[in-house]
């Protein structure tokens, strides 16, 4: 059973580019509209064997990764204030459940105009949707600490600032990275498409150069190099969840 | 006698089907295009449409998906620049370019234009080197000319000067406020930008290319082509005929594309705005194109082989 476990995904992923490749055969559609899969991987390896597109990979990962950290240093600081202060919960909360839902990639435009067309505006951008499920998921966390906790640890004299580094941060250490498995995924997310709109560089331009010259096979390419970068930050998130929070291990029982 | 009456019925039926005129399903932009427009704006002008043709036009925003509609079997036919049909032969596309919308041209025409801050630093294209162009889409001509006047001054574009896409509406405004050294402007946007003062020409598109050339072109797929050789041969022949008409009526034809919604541009704007060079019979330029595809092959490096133009090219579909 634990081997099918095991294999079960690998045999999923399988069968999908299985499917794929009967349908790009199938004669159905264009091979320039549907390429199969030898031509995406033939397509791969230009990619990772040349130095141009690896570089434009690191400039969307340099870019997704500075948007992300800034969220993270502001968004960690103001979701335990939201938390711990109710003054400041009032002040703030209205604000972000109150703009949520606004698709701040409108807001693009805008950002180019105050920062320019390089990485600072596409850098402000991914802080700025990264910054949302960070400060929600960390006020969460922060206001779910186990009161008997933190009456234990003031019966026992600690101070406001030791209850909040042994008991409110690990408490809330969980919530805080949920909210960073949410945000990986916005800040690649957000950097393609702000590159797809207007840059001259990134993982987004080679999208859009891709599609210009009608190359479909070389946009799945790093359509897939993106799902990659993807997925291999939020295993990286993962990792750094196990290692610091390593007291509480995911144990969900499915019925 | 039921019978009789369902198989009449279906005879007739079917003999309507037979005399409905083939459907042309043509893709088409926002810009530049006004003879093709008046064909549904003003289909009085076309005596064809209806009778041995109907059309359908469908509007695009951009290339790639006018093309990938048209892969998808959504089109039989579209508007493209000529350098994006070259860039779909080079890719094995099935289509032929069969008739002249508007070319590039030098004289009392419009032709693209870059410009830059009036009070700016740059003074000469080689200033610059540093610098970022503000261009419509990556491959498209706007993003070639602008690549095309950097190689002139003998600047490498992308790692001397940055070329970056950007929308029409924001460009005047992105160079204004030196987010961009330069920025390119067509119609009705020059003419918008010229009268707020503040920006200069740099170049324009005919100056760095050094000739005149396609810039829009009508292409249909080569399966609608063979298959409905007549329905294209009374398509052009309307099309030809409306754009003689507008250009001998240019300022009447204007004000019905814009009281058709054709064109969103203030009236007194449009109609004051110069317009791009159309041959009144719609014969496209092919040497522009042989040129256009060398230049795109030898010095940008946008097509791994060299595109055989003749072979895209059918002007026998257009009236003699």
């Amino acid at each position: 059973m634990r081997y099918l476990e095991k294999i079960f995904p690998f045999v999923l992923i399988g069968a999908a580019l299985v499917i794929w490749e009967a349908a790009a055969r199938s004669g159905l559609w264009s091979p320039l509209l549907f390429p199969s899969l030898a031509k995406i991987s033939a397509e791969l390896v230009w990619f990772f064997t040349r130095s141009a597109p690896l570089m434009e990979a690191w400039v969307s990962l340099q870019r997704a990764l500075g948007g992300f950290a800034l969220a993270a240093a502001v968004g960690i600081v103001l979701g335990m204030l939201m938390g711990r202060s109710k003054f400041v919960a009032a002040l703030l909360d209205p604000l972000f459940s109150g703009t949520y839902a606004v698709p701040k990639l409108a807001l693009f435009p805008i950002f180019i105009f105050v920062f320019g067309i390089g990485s600072l505006s596409k850098v402000a951008l991914v802080f700025l949707e990264c910054l949302y499920p960070i400060v929600i998921m960390t006020y969460a966390g922060a206001r779910d600490v186990n009161r008997a906790l933190l009456w234990s640890a003031q019966n026992m004299g600690a101070s406001r600032a030791a209850i909040l580094r042994r008991v409110v941060i690990p408490a809330t250490a969980p919530f805080i990275f949920a909210g960073f498995r949410v945000a990986v995924p916005v800040a690649m997310i957000v950097v393609v498409i702000t590159e797809m709109v207007s840059s001259a560089d990134g993982l987004g331009y080679l999208v859009i150069y891709a599609l210009a010259s009608l190359r479909t096979d070389r946009m799945l390419a790093v359509v897939v190099v993106i799902a990659i970068l993807g997925y291999a930050l939020d295993k990286a998130v993962v990792l750094a969840r196990d290692r610091l929070i390593y007291w509480e291990k995911l144990d969900t029982y499915y019925v | 006698m039921r019978i009789f009456i369902t198989v009449l019925g279906l005879f007739l039926f079917g003999n309507a089907l037979a005399q409905t005129p083939p459907l042309i399903r043509l893709g088409r932009g926002f810009a530049a295009e006004e003879q093709l427009w008046l064909m549904s704006a003003r289909p009085d002008l076309t005596p064809n449409q209806g009778k041995r043709y109907q059309l359908k036009q469908i509007l695009f925003q951009a290339n790639p998906e006018r093309f990938q509609a048209y892969l998808a079997g959504e089109l039989d036919a579209g508007t493209a620049p000529g350098l994006a049909i070259i860039f779909g032969r080079a890719q094995g596309m099935d289509f032929k370019l069969v008739a002249s919308i508007c070319l590039e041209a030098a004289g009392n025409h419009f032709t693209t234009v870059y410009m830059v801050k009036d009070d700016g630093p740059i003074k000469r294209v080689q200033d610059l080197k540093g610098g970022t162009i503000g261009v419509v889409g990556i491959k498209t001509a706007t993003d070639l000319w602008a690549r095309a006047g950097l190689l002139r001054a003998g600047l490498v574009p992308d790692t001397d000067t940055k070329v970056v896409p950007m929308a029409f509406p924001v460009i005047g405004d992105a160079v204004r406020t030196g987010k961009v050294s330069a920025g390119v402007f067509v119609e009705p946007f020059y003419s918008a930008e010229m009268a707020k003062g503040g920006l200069r020409k740099l170049f324009t598109a005919t100056e760095v290319l050094g000739y005149d050339h396609e810039l829009l072109d009508i292409f249909f797929s080569e399966k609608f082509l063979k298959a409905n050789p007549d329905a294209v041969r009374a398509f052009l022949a309307d099309y030809v005929a409306v754009t003689k008409y507008y250009l001998a009526n240019t300022e009447q034809a204007k004000t019905d594309l814009h009281k058709a919604g054709f064109v969103r541009t203030p009236l007194p704007v449009y109609l004051k705005t110069s317009d791009w060079k159309r041959d009144p019979n719609a014969r496209v330029d092919v040497e522009s194109l042989k040129k256009l595809s060398t230049f795109m092959h030898d010095k940008l490096q946008w097509l791994d082989k060299p595109v055989n133009v003749d072979s895209m090219v059918d002007l026998s579909y257009l009236p003699r």
